[in-house]
């Protein structure tokens, strides 16, 4: 079997036992790898039901065949468990350089269950695998917790995935991090380490990927690269401007969203831009591993001789979202979240529910005490309450549940902008309604990247759609995009690649590592077999598809009240029975015997 | 007079974030002008995917390049950009 090495390790925290599990290529043909490999592992191993922050709850590092190769991006891991965030599946993905070097020792994935009695860590040196005691590093951030175990490995090439103080406090949107400021964000996947008193994972690889035809990939992926750095946007914009180069071009369109979505323009984007902080403040780019693109950002602001972002989202989530114009804080708030290991989309969704309950009454100045106030545009909000979240506390033990938990707290659930109990991202779908269809139907909930609409809706890519169009054409769109993102996840590449490559590119690049002659509609099977394969996780979970697959009111019944948008809603309504159809579900949103006979997932049932 | 937003790359190709521009009564005619004005760079910067926006509406879902320009419409210019 080439690009897979068939070996999984289970490690067991209460136990302590390690074991080596393999793998054949039915599995891999089936599912590819990532996100596949750990859905196919829970809907086997856990209880749907089971509590997400109890040692029965497992949590599965993975990688993808290109992982560790030199495709382009082939350096991304994905964290697979079920969220105490939504209660349903989280699958969360990151760069940097963890995955290659986990794939490169050897490893396809690992399975972590039970909980350790006291904080450890696990070291893998190629094969060998250990568990150490962590409680020298525990309570420690990010940035100290890697460069101590690091130093304590012996090796600088080593590389760590850890959780901050909000993973081991049990925020529930804490993220792992690697590398710094990489992180495997959403749906509080670090709470679940936390969980599990496993501080961190250090790896250290020296194998390889064995691939069917080294030559014939190696010209594939210089074929590929050179598509990539010849394309406008992987080539060209990314690069130079990062990810926030959207802030005036999503802000332009209308669909920026404004203090809690109260607005979809913000009168300082401008200000915050991608153009303004590579003027301001970029030092340098930063690649992750085998990246021709180098979208990362090295900023110097402040005291802060270097840190890394923020990306769009953050600059988002940290500004316009909560009416906060400084960009300097918002680089220092988003360095502190890093640090702290959580996760910024969440972190600043959360901040903006407390704002808007704030604003409207709901939550009042003695429910905080000596505490700043949650006004639009306060700056102290940032440096005041990221840190009291992590620590839970004071207000941020409140804060720390979550944006929908505590609107429920203070009764004021509709000002609660999210999906399935997570945080909605940096669009604002009356602008994009086929990425509100998006956000209303995604395995993880609130979330932009498992269907990024944005691109055929506002950008043009691979063709320009009218963003107010809600044919067939559009559900039929989403639901490609959501099949060719498992994909892409599952190969182990990252999604900006899509900006230069298509699929047929992903089935070269996959053929040639694999010896596999599967045609493109045979990998898009796959990513439909993984997507309906986590639905039926949260549907075993207890989805319910009537409630939960849809938006908050003030998106689908609130005109947007000002720019290109004006008078617009999300026709939720309308487009969601369609989806169900096209996917062939039952029109109460579950999955038919047939359908799951149809993709080889009776078995699960 | 129409304002015209420029973004990105295209900053740096004509050295301003903005002007107004008069005369022009199409998107056509606006970039005509414009390339005349920034030449090869600014065109060779728009030739694949480019998003141009009135008044935050992107020309393609309007009347693409016969799209009018009014007294006070707001014309954005944007090279091809993508992130998430």
């Amino acid at each position: 079997m080439y690009g897979y090495h068939g070996k999984i390790a289970r490690i067991n925290l209460s136990t302590g036992k390690i074991s080596v599990e393999k793998f054949d290529e039915k599995m891999a043909k089936k599912w590819l790898g990532t996100r596949g490999f750990g859905i196919h592992v829970l809907l086997k191993e856990i209880d749907p039901k089971v509590d997400p922050l109890s040692p029965e709850n497992k949590i599965l590092y993975t990688t993808g065949p290109l992982t560790g190769t030199a495709a382009p991006t082939g350096g991304r891991y994905m964290v697979i468990t079920k969220s105490p965030l939504t209660g349903y599946i989280a699958m969360a993905n990151s760069g940097g350089f963890f995955g290659a070097e986990l794939k490169l020792a050897g490893w396809d994935m690992l399975i972590v269950e039970g909980k350790a009695e006291k904080p450890v860590y696990i070291s893998i040196r190629n094969e060998e695998i250990e568990i150490k005691d962590a409680s020298h590093v525990w309570g420690k951030r990010v940035s100290e917790t890697e460069k101590i175990l690091i130093e304590e490995f012996g090796d600088k090439h080593a590389q760590v995935a850890s959780i901050g103080p909000a993973g081991e406090n049990l925020v529930r949107f804490a993220a792992i991090m690697n590398n710094g400021h990489r992180a495997a964000g959403r749906g509080g996947i670090g709470a679940v380490m936390g969980s599990k008193n496993l501080k961190a994972i250090i790896v250290r690889g020296r194998g390889r990927v064995e691939l069917a035809d080294r030559q014939k990939f190696i010209s594939v992926v210089k074929e590929k690269t050179n598509k990539l750095k010849n394309d406008p946007v992987a080539g060209g914009g990314l690069p130079k401007y990062g990810t926030a180069v959207l802030v005036n071009i999503i802000n332009q369109n209308g669909l920026y969203p404004t203090r809690n979505f109260r607005s979809g323009v913000f009168e300082y984007a401008e200000e915050q831009s991608g153009e303004a902080m590579a003027a301001k403040y970029l030092k340098r780019n930063k690649p992750c591993y085998a990246c021709p693109i180098g979208c990362g950002r090295v900023n110097r602001v402040g005291v802060l001789e270097e840190t890394e972002g923020p990306e769009y989202e953050s600059t988002w989530a940290l500004g316009a979202n909560l009416g906060i114009n400084d960009l300097a804080s918002i680089i220092e708030a988003n360095h502190l979240i890093d640090d702290l290991g959580m996760d910024t989309i969440s972190t600043g969704g959360t901040l903006a529910t407390a704002m808007e309950l704030y604003d409207v009454g709901l939550l009042k100045q003695e429910d905080l005490g000596d505490a700043p106030p949650f006004r639009w545009g306060n700056t102290e909000v940032l440096h005041y309450y990221i840190e009291k979240i992590a620590y839970r506390q004071g207000f941020g033990d409140k804060l720390a549940e979550g944006g929908y938990r505590l609107a429920k707290m203070y009764g004021g659930e509709e000002y609660f902008m999210g999906v399935k109990k997570q945080e909605l991202p940096a669009y604002d779908p009356r602008g994009a309604e086929g990425h509100g269809l998006g956000y209303a139907t995604d395995n993880r909930g609130g979330d932009h990247i498992k269907a990024y609409m944005i691109s055929p809706e506002i950008l043009g890519y691979p063709v320009k759609m009218d963003p107010h169009d809600i044919s067939d054409e559009k559900v039929k769109m989403l639901i490609a995009f959501q099949d060719l993102t498992a994909v892409i996840d599952a190969a182990g590449l990252c999604l900006f690649t899509t900006f230069g490559l298509v699929g047929d590119d992903y089935r070269d690049l996959l053929n040639a590592a694999l010896g596999w002659d599967l045609t493109t509609e045979d990998y898009m099977k796959i990513g439909e077999r993984i997507w309906n394969a986590e639905r039926l996780f949260n549907l075993k979970a207890g989805l319910n598809p009537r409630e939960e697959d849809t938006l908050p009111k003030r998106l689908t019944e609130e005109p947007m009240p000002e720019g290109p948008n004006k008078g617009h809603v999300v026709r939720l309504k309308e487009m969601l029975p369609r989806y169900y159809e096209l996917r062939g579900w039952n029109a109460d949103g579950t999955i038919p015997k047939e359908k799951l006979k149809e993709l080889e997932l009776d078995e699960y049932l | 007079m129409a304002l015209v937003k420029y973004f990105a790359t295209l900053r740096e190709i004509t050295g301003k974030r903005e002007e107004t521009v008069r005369g022009v009564k199409n998107i056509k005619e606006l970039m005509q002008l414009l390339i005349n004005r920034y030449g090869d760079k600014f065109a060779k910067e728009l030739r694949d995917r480019a998003m141009i926006l009135v008044n935050g509406k992107n020309i393609l879902h309007i009347r693409d390049m016969d799209t009018e320009i009014e007294e006070e419409d707001v014309v954005s210019i944007f090279p091809p950009a993508g992130g998430g």
